[in-house]
């Protein structure tokens, strides 16, 4: 009688432990036929609805902006288009402000934010998160003659920093650990970058990787060293389960990063042409 | 005789549960052990200088004592904190002192003058599916009850206190149509409350958003328009100090104020109507107020403008404004990201790393302290 009972009570352990891994394991899911446990409303939606309702803030160039007649385009925006095609979806751009996104999304009105949105941890519990496809975090920049090759290249060097930002903040921490490397700050970046390729008064500088592919793309004989010294990742962001959309996102991804999809938007959204019909 | 073999499953559990109280008291002892470390004082040029340090979310003692630490450091001697009556009254008469009590412990031990702001309802004081914003005039008493045990227990240790926030606006008035003249009457019932407990305690009324809402607005009531109302409903004999929010958003510091245009100067034409109506003796406190450097917000300027900006203000406030007693800058720090222009409002960042601004503010209000 007792081993029958502890028989019974170690048998439903496992199936309780069985039948936990199978919800945690989206493939063992798929092999037994089981990912019914996880639908996906949000992808459901997209598919009858044949578009993909995308939220973002207008407002941030070259990732998302309104030209002259007052339709938003940018890096994210054709990025949008270019993931929804692949699911044979097309993709609908709602304009909504930075701060509400969150909230747009939470509520339903939009079905993912693609808007140089940065991974935040604290929201793991309410959306899904993409894997980063930009990095906007803060760089070393050098000349391309430059033989700085990595952080500690930089001790007894100058380097510039925009006044009070982000790279000034940096600097100063690392002169605080010990690098003994001199900061010039000056009040805007494309001062600071003068410095460097121009008047060649820094040998280096701290930069937001968004002005420095901006740089680049306009010509300027500079590149990054290092890996980033902050780093800032930008994410695709969804509801809580919107598992199945998350999946096809992964795919298309990692498609546009094999097939060099990404790095196209880059050459296109940080070349100066791309900006020329921009409204102010 | 307690047959142990036949209640081994129960002990067992029994000493599980009492190895993990046992773990948690423990660690609730440690979590408490924060030294309150000697009084100290602040070594500053500006006597006027001051932000906001927004510990209400604050839950780790050692980073209150930090945040008072840094602020002293930086050669500020004002804070305003938020304390939200909703925490501390969650049940109506049975009030929960610890966490502001650590709040003002820490800021006095670090010779900081505390500025209370008082608000935030709790569900008890007001109808179902409202915001904790909302109040109605019925529990004004209920509120004016709270602030006078708030004044009443940290006399001595606090000397002023913010009569609501931004009433002008909707989303502050819990949703309701904003009204100066039932803000007045919110001041009416409340001041002479406080007054009779503890009369050396300043009351500043007002805190009203700058906005430029036109009339009608669902969203709120000009700033200007509002704080007349509040004089014609006879707001006059029931605040002592004025207390302004001045953000600059993209002008600077000496950008000169007009009726159309929100800037820090603003602050001279609410000035002007305080004037106006026969009430120039009373000051003004800045309690919340400053530029954001976001790189994206429409309304932000860039890092070393920020900074610019800042000192300049702090200088404004010494150098030509007399009547003002505090500049309260928003905000020292989050206790986590934000993840939006908010953050680019901070000093320090929440692992306490001082931005560029913390230093520039510390070498300007320390150029002659020890």
């Amino acid at each position: 009688m007792q081993r029958g009972r502890i028989l019974f009570v170690v048998a439903g352990v496992v199936l309780a432990l069985a039948l936990g891994g199978v919800w945690l394991n989206q493939g063992v899911q798929e092999a037994l036929l089981f990912s019914f446990w996880r639908s996906d409303g949000t992808w459901e939606a997209i598919q009858q609805r044949g578009a993909w309702r995308v939220g973002l803030d207008p407002s941030f160039p070259p990732f998302e902006m309104l030209d002259a007649s007052g339709a938003p385009i940018g890096y994210d925006v054709e990025l949008a288009h270019a993931l929804a095609a692949s699911w044979g979806v097309r993709a609908d751009i709602v304009a909504v402000g930075f701060d509400s996104l969150p909230d747009a999304l939470k509520a339903g009105k939009i079905d993912s934010i693609v808007s140089a949105y940065p991974y935040d941890e604290r929201l793991t519990q309410d959306f899904l998160f993409s894997t980063p496809y930009f990095d906007a975090g803060l760089r070393i920049a050098v000349h391309n003659r430059s033989t700085i090759n990595e952080l500690s290249d930089l001790s007894g060097t100058r380097v510039g920093v925009e006044w009070g930002g982000l790279g000034d903040m940096v600097g100063r921490r690392l002169q605080r650990d010990g690098l003994e490397l001199t900061l010039h700050p000056f009040e805007t970046p494309e001062e600071m970058i003068a410095a460097l390729v121009e008047a060649h008064s820094v040998e280096a500088i701290l930069i937001d990787n968004v002005m420095l592919r901006k740089a680049q793309a306009a010509g300027l004989p500079l590149r990054a060293v290092n890996a980033p010294l902050e780093s800032i990742p930008y994410v695709i962001v969804m509801p809580r389960r919107a598992y199945e959309l998350q999946r096809q996102l992964e795919n298309s991804l990692h498609q546009f990063k094999t097939d060099g999809k990404l790095d196209e938007l880059e050459r296109r959204w940080f070349a100066d042409h791309a900006t020329e019909d921009v409204a102010p | 005789m307690v047959d142990f073999r036949k209640h081994w499953l129960l002990w067992v559990a029994f000493a599980i549960f009492l190895t993990f109280a046992t773990g948690l008291f423990w660690m609730q002892q440690r979590a408490a052990r924060v030294a309150i470390g000697p009084p100290q004082t602040v070594q500053t040029v500006n006597p006027k200088a001051g932000v906001h340090t927004r510990l209400t979310d604050e839950v780790e003692e050692w980073k209150i004592k930090r945040t008072f630490e840094m602020v002293r450091e930086m050669g500020a001697p004002w804070i305003v904190e938020y304390f939200p009556w909703a925490y501390i009254e969650s049940e109506r008469g049975r009030y929960h002192w610890a966490h502001a009590d650590m709040v003002v412990r820490h800021a006095r031990q670090q010779g900081l003058r505390i500025i209370a702001r008082l608000g935030f309802v709790p569900e008890w004081a007001r109808p179902k599916d409202t915001t904790p914003l909302y109040l109605d005039e019925e529990h004004f008493v209920d509120f004016g009850n709270f602030a006078a045990k708030f004044v009443e227990r940290y006399r001595g240790d606090i000397e002023h206190v913010i009569l609501w926030n931004e009433p002008n606006l909707a989303l502050e008035w819990g949703y309701a149509a904003p009204d100066a003249v039932k803000y007045t009457q919110l001041l009416r019932t409340v001041y002479p409350m406080i007054k009779a407990v503890a009369p050396e305690v300043q009351v500043l009324g007002g805190a009203l958003a700058p906005t430029l809402a036109p009339p009608g607005s669902e969203f709120g009531v000009n700033d200007l328009f509002f704080l007349q109302a509040m004089y014609d409903a006879g707001a006059r004999d029931y605040f002592d100090i004025l207390a302004v929010h001045a953000y600059g958003w993209h002008f600077d510091p000496d950008s000169p104020p007009h009726p159309e245009v929100v800037n820090f100067r603003r602050t001279e034409l609410l000035r002007a109507i305080m004037v106006e109506n026969g009430d120039g003796e009373k000051p003004v406190m800045i309690t919340e107020g400053g530029w954001n450097d976001h790189p994206r917000w429409t309304r932000a300027v860039r890092p070393g403008e920020r900074i610019a900006y800042t000192l300049r203000a702090y200088e404004i406030a010494q150098e030509e404004w007399p009547w003002l007693e505090a500049l309260c800058f928003w905000v020292f720090r989050f206790p986590w990201d934000q993840n939006s222009y908010q953050d680019y409002f901070t000093f320090v960042r929440t692992d306490f790393e001082p931005k560029p601004i913390y230093r520039e503010v510390q070498q300007y209000l320390r150029a002659f302290a020890p």
